[in-house]
């Protein structure tokens, strides 16, 4: 658990991957293109000296993901997001039964969500059923400009979306993690369009819509669609990193972030492996607003606030009981594994 | 220096390059000289051959397309310049953008799968950086002591602008206020792309679906325009990190 002048904060990494872009798996040019890119995402904004090979970053065994989430603590739980992209890689890029293979085997510190993709009809639906079924959903991850078929991308307003939309209602998948965010190659721009969240999250108010990355590079377009509607929340994965080596346009961020929502819908994602929760965390729990930020937005990044964003704001969208947790985390494989007994200790004793 | 034989005007590498900072990255609104993406001018008797480099392989086909058009075009209204070509470079569509900007084709033309044309990202984009530019024009004319309820209402006659000061008349021509040139110079030259200018409307200031600004809107609008501020600056935060990224001692070669 992180700690920050004395004050707890449970860290719930809303955005995690367990990706295989090795070479074997990749059967068209645009999985070389995107790993490639994201590679570039990975040491752009990255301290050189925790920056991967691009040998490692293709593909990476369960312990390294591990001790990059849990060995210093840095994080409690963490939510997968699939990621299929079946067109570039045989097996998918980052599947639910990969994501799976993990969460298995330490289910208390992982939320699995699902995914669907609407072009996939009568068949997609029966898909998302058996996830439903193996896997309990919770949320689904969803990917708007995957290819399908020649068709280069979807919309979450199209009436065959909405059909999906409403099976995730009947089945109780309430979180829905559109991705909207810088362009990736090989994918086409216009896929990442954030303007039809407002539509789909009009229309189903009991549902709750993650936009990841904050649609940047239109963080516009998502701010003002966020500050009409209470069910759209903002991930920050992309915008994190920022801390890093733009602390200021990070701040200016979450100014705007915090001034169109409010804290209460503001989630923090590693993007994992992107970006290191090992030093992110830290990184985004040190950032500061300048004095000029300060004024200009009315706002702060107060331990409250960054309580909020780092965990709690996911631990009420997924119903997990902090306290619960952290009792449970006192003496669980992944503490034992990695010596963090006093972390969670200290948490029972101060509670008590 | 390059001597149009007709004409007898001489151009130079400096004059091109001054002529090329008219150019922007669309999605940055920044000028494409600042930005140091491009390499290298050439000249050969009348004509011009520019060289240009982005920050990522996979910068929108779009935006390289609007560049390079941009620069070819700018270019050519130099006095003395007969004809310009463009060579994009490291980019993952170079070899098109390249051949297709200097056979004069269509964008359609070159990427016949791309939804939507050039011209209607250029309107969207054209619209984001009026807003972002109306937001730095608002504080400067609030610098110089205007009211909100005064620049609200402020119209394009009431602005006089030369190449170095900017003026404002208030009060029906009752007083003049100098205020800072740039910010005005540049929101008024985004105002005019988008038609704002000569349209029904005499106000200088629009909310961002181009209508002159209620009053009781004007604090949401000026949010509005900070905040389509912060979004393409934010961006260009992006593009730099990737941009040091990619010419980063060691950095494997992108596959092609």
């Amino acid at each position: 658990m992180y700690e920050q002048d004395g004050e707890e904060i449970f860290v719930i990494d809303s955005h995690l991957h367990y990706w295989d872009a090795s070479e074997e798996n990749i059967t068209h040019e645009g999985g070389e293109q995107f790993i490639q890119c994201f590679y570039d995402y990975h040491t752009g904004f990255t301290p050189e000296e925790r920056q991967w090979s691009l040998e490692e970053y293709r593909k990476y065994e369960e312990e390294r993901m591990l001790n990059d989430l849990f060995g210093n603590a840095a994080v409690d739980m963490g939510i997968f997001q699939p990621t299929y992209l079946k067109e570039f890689y045989e097996d998918g890029f980052n599947t639910i039964e990969d994501n799976a293979s993990i969460t298995e085997q330490y289910p208390e510190r992982f939320v699995l969500n699902g995914r669907f993709d609407p072009r996939e009809g009568l068949s997609g639906m029966r898909e998302l059923e058996r996830q439903n079924e193996e896997h309990d959903l919770q949320g689904v991850k969803l990917y708007t400009a995957e290819w399908h078929e020649g068709s280069k991308g979807w919309r979450l307003d199209s009436d065959d979306a909405f059909d999906f939309l409403e099976l995730c209602v009947d089945l109780g998948i309430e979180n829905i993690h559109p991705h909207k965010g810088p362009t990736i190659r090989p994918l086409n721009r216009d896929a990442f369009d954030v303007n039809d969240v407002d539509d789909a999250a009009t229309s189903f108010p009991e549902l709750n819509f993650v936009v990841e990355h904050l649609g940047l590079p239109r963080l516009d377009d998502f701010c003002w669609i966020a500050a009409q509607e209470p069910n759209v929340y903002g991930g920050l994965a992309v915008a994190a990193p920022m801390a890093q080596n733009r602390p200021r346009k990070f701040g200016e961020i979450m100014g705007e972030l915090l001034f169109w929502m409010d804290e209460d819908h503001v989630l923090f994602g590693s993007d994992y492996a992107l970006w290191n929760p090992d030093w992110l965390v830290e990184t985004v729990m040190n950032a500061e607003l300048t004095q000029e930020q300060r004024d200009e937005y009315g706002v702060e990044l107060t331990t409250d606030v960054m309580k909020k964003v780092m965990g709690e704001n996911a631990a009420e969208l997924y119903d997990i009981d902090i306290e619960a947790k952290k009792e449970a985390f006192a003496s669980d494989d992944v503490t034992e594994e990695f010596g963090l007994e006093a972390h969670y200790e200290e948490t029972g004793a101060a509670a008590d | 220096m390059a001597t149009n034989a007709r004409t007898g005007a001489a151009t130079t590498r400096a004059t091109v390059r001054e002529r090329l900072r008219r150019v922007t990255d669309p999605e940055l609104d920044e000028s494409i000289v600042d930005l140091e993406y491009v390499d290298e001018i050439r000249l050969l008797g009348s004509r011009v051959h520019v060289t240009f480099t982005l920050p990522t392989a996979w910068c929108s086909p779009a935006f390289a397309w609007m560049m390079a058009t941009d620069a070819r075009d700018e270019v050519e209204t130099l006095e003395g310049v007969t004809r310009c070509t463009v060579r994009l470079r490291e980019h993952m569509h170079d070899d098109e953008i390249t051949a297709g900007v200097n056979r004069r084709s269509t964008f359609g033309t070159v990427f016949p799968d791309a939804d939507g044309g050039v011209d209607e990202i250029r309107a969207t984009l054209d619209a984001k950086s009026r807003l972002a530019r109306q937001y730095d024009a608002i504080d400067a004319l609030r610098e110089a002591g205007l009211t909100d309820d005064q620049i609200r209402t402020l119209t394009a006659a009431d602005l006089t602008l030369d190449d170095e000061t900017a003026t404002v008349t208030l009060a029906e021509g009752a007083f003049c206020v100098a205020v800072d040139h740039d910010p005005i110079a540049a929101y008024r030259q985004r105002a005019d792309v988008t038609g704002l200018l000569g349209d029904d409307h005499p106000e200088l200031f629009r909310n961002p679906d181009g209508d002159p600004i209620a009053a009781d809107r004007f604090d949401l609008v000026y949010h509005r325009s900070r905040l389509a501020n912060v979004n393409m600056t934010g961006q260009g935060s992006v593009c730099d990190a990737l941009n040091e990224a990619r010419h980063a001692p060691g950095r494997p070669p992108l596959s092609r």
